[in-house]
């Protein structure tokens, strides 16, 4: 006993002694203050010595692409789902009978808290992108705050998702299957569709919003605290400043892939598939749809009546 | 119309950070901002070693006003780059875009994080109503208005800091590179970069 309480004061005034006897290292004018960003000082040197390493691609992209990719994404998606509605329609089957218990309460909750975080981040990031039309300012300062909300709200339901959809999510024969005809979405009869209890197109969905999603909460860590240490990264020979400009456009980019599979994944579900929406809230899959489309799932839950 | 620029003669500049502390306090600027920096380049390289005065160099073109998401930024007809502090929502496109390092985010946003940008303004102040309080108060002085030179360049004990207009900048520049015979005479440091084409 005694001696745990000698060892508790030893390292006690150990730890008391670092401020006690703290004199800074540094000359006063190159101290980084508090409040400060490491950007300003001491790596303000790096920013100028390498600015043509990623300095330049990033102003090149914000200036001339990322505008137009997501402006030309969101648009160009949208037309094509209009001209489906449109031409080949939606899918419609039987909502007769019971149908299959497919979502549990626990991950109706987590899709419709990750489904809520990406409602906040997604029209957010578009008023960020296209912040000049809404004139700037406070709605476009709260647009940003809200973007890291919302984050918060997808780190949240992200971690429970991806393990609880993890192994479903796993690519199988049928996926290939799946894409040689597209999911049956370019014929306007009702055809069998090969897929387990997720097709491919909802685990592409999936792959590009988790490990996109993880990507993109990484890189916007990185632009949301920007003062940050990493080793590894400077052996590797990039600066702070350089490693935020790179994901300030890693960050775009999965944006556009992320926005256009959200926007897909809402049309799948509220418009192309009439009724689908019915499962995620009462947590039932309708027989036919199941027959159809999830063909291979089907199989398997007849077997095991 | 005059076009204006800094510049920092390299063979001058003490690394004193006069100009630094003389910003700081002419326009009462927080805890962790500073428009203007000492920088030393080649640190401890035997006759390599200078040290020049940084902060915003008011580029043609400027990267900032470019990439800004919001368009807060304009560029005066004399060249000074101005920004709009009402507009600004700290994004850091500005910063990641500058190649000196220029723009400066006080932690004073939500949770603590990144504010609204500050840079230098050449002390040219704002948007607002110029020498109003607004002005003042966000942007610090307006000391062109009143006919005075930059803070920073004012009390540059050994005038390695001139700011004005380009050819009259140049030229003592020209001046200072014959008299010191060494030869070809480029430009300034930071001006290849910052004022291209």
């Amino acid at each position: 006993m005694k001696k745990i309480v000698i060892f508790i004061l030893a390292a006690l005034s150990m730890y008391a002694r670092e401020f006690i006897g703290h004199v800074p290292l540094v000359e006063k004018a190159k101290e980084v203050h508090f409040g400060g960003s490491h950007l300003n000082s001491p790596e303000l040197l790096h920013n100028i010595l390498h600015y043509q390493k990623w300095g330049e691609l990033f102003v090149y992209l914000q200036v001339h692409w990322f505008r137009v990719l997501f402006l030309g994404i969101t648009i160009g998606v949208l037309v094509v789902f209009l001209l489906h509605y449109l031409i080949i329609g939606p899918k419609k089957f039987s909502h007769e009978g019971k149908g299959f218990y497919v979502y549990s309460v626990f991950k109706r909750v987590i899709h419709w808290l990750a489904a809520l975080a990406f409602v906040i981040i997604v029209p957010t990031g578009f008023i960020m992108i296209f912040g000049q039309y809404f004139g700037g300012g406070e709605f476009v300062r709260y647009a940003r705050y809200m973007h890291s909300v919302g984050t918060v709200l997808f780190v949240i339901a992200g971690i429970p998702m991806f393990l609880m959809w993890f192994v479903p999510m796993l690519a199988t024969f049928d996926d290939i299957k799946w894409f040689m005809i597209l999911g049956g979405y370019l014929t306007k009869k009702k055809v069998v569709v090969p897929a387990g209890q997720f097709n491919a197109g909802q685990k592409m969905w999936f792959w590009v919003a988790m490990v996109g999603g993880f990507a993109m909460i990484i890189t916007g860590a990185m632009m949301y605290f920007q003062d940050f240490d990493i080793e590894m990264l400077k052996k590797l020979n990039l600066d702070q400043i350089d490693l935020i400009r790179i994901a300030a456009i890693v960050h775009n980019f999965l944006g556009m892939a992320v926005t256009a599979l959200f926007i897909t994944h809402m049309y799948m579900s509220l418009f192309a598939i009439k009724g689908s929406l019915g499962s995620m809230i009462d947590g039932h899959k309708s027989e036919d749809e199941i027959k159809y489309m999830h063909s291979s799932f089907y199989k398997k839950l007849m077997k095991k009546k | 119309m005059a076009r204006m620029k800094f510049y920092c003669d390299e063979e001058r500049c003490i690394e004193c950070e006069g100009c630094t502390v003389a910003c700081e306090e002419a326009h009462e600027l927080p805890v962790g901002i500073s428009r203007r920096k000492v920088v030393t380049i080649n640190e401890g390289m035997e006759g390599k070693e200078f040290s020049v005065s940084v902060a915003c160099m008011h580029c043609t073109d400027a990267p900032c006003e470019q990439v800004c998401p919001v368009d807060c930024f304009y560029i005066r007809a004399d060249g000074i780059v101005l920004y709009d502090k009402e507009k600004c929502i700290g994004c850091g496109y500005c910063l990641y875009a500058c190649p000196f390092g220029a723009p400066q985010f006080p932690r004073d946003g939500a949770f603590g994080t990144r504010g609204v940008m500050d840079k230098c303004t050449m002390c040219a102040g704002g948007p607002e109503e110029t020498n109003s309080i607004k002005e003042r108060e966000l942007y610090g002085q307006n000391r062109i208005a009143e006919g005075k030179v930059p803070m920073c360049a004012a009390v540059c004990a050994t005038n390695a800091l001139i700011v004005g207009d380009e050819e009259e900048v140049s030229a003592i520049y020209r001046k200072r590179v014959m008299s010191r015979g060494k030869g070809v005479i480029g430009s300034p440091y930071g001006w290849s970069t910052a004022y291209k084409g």
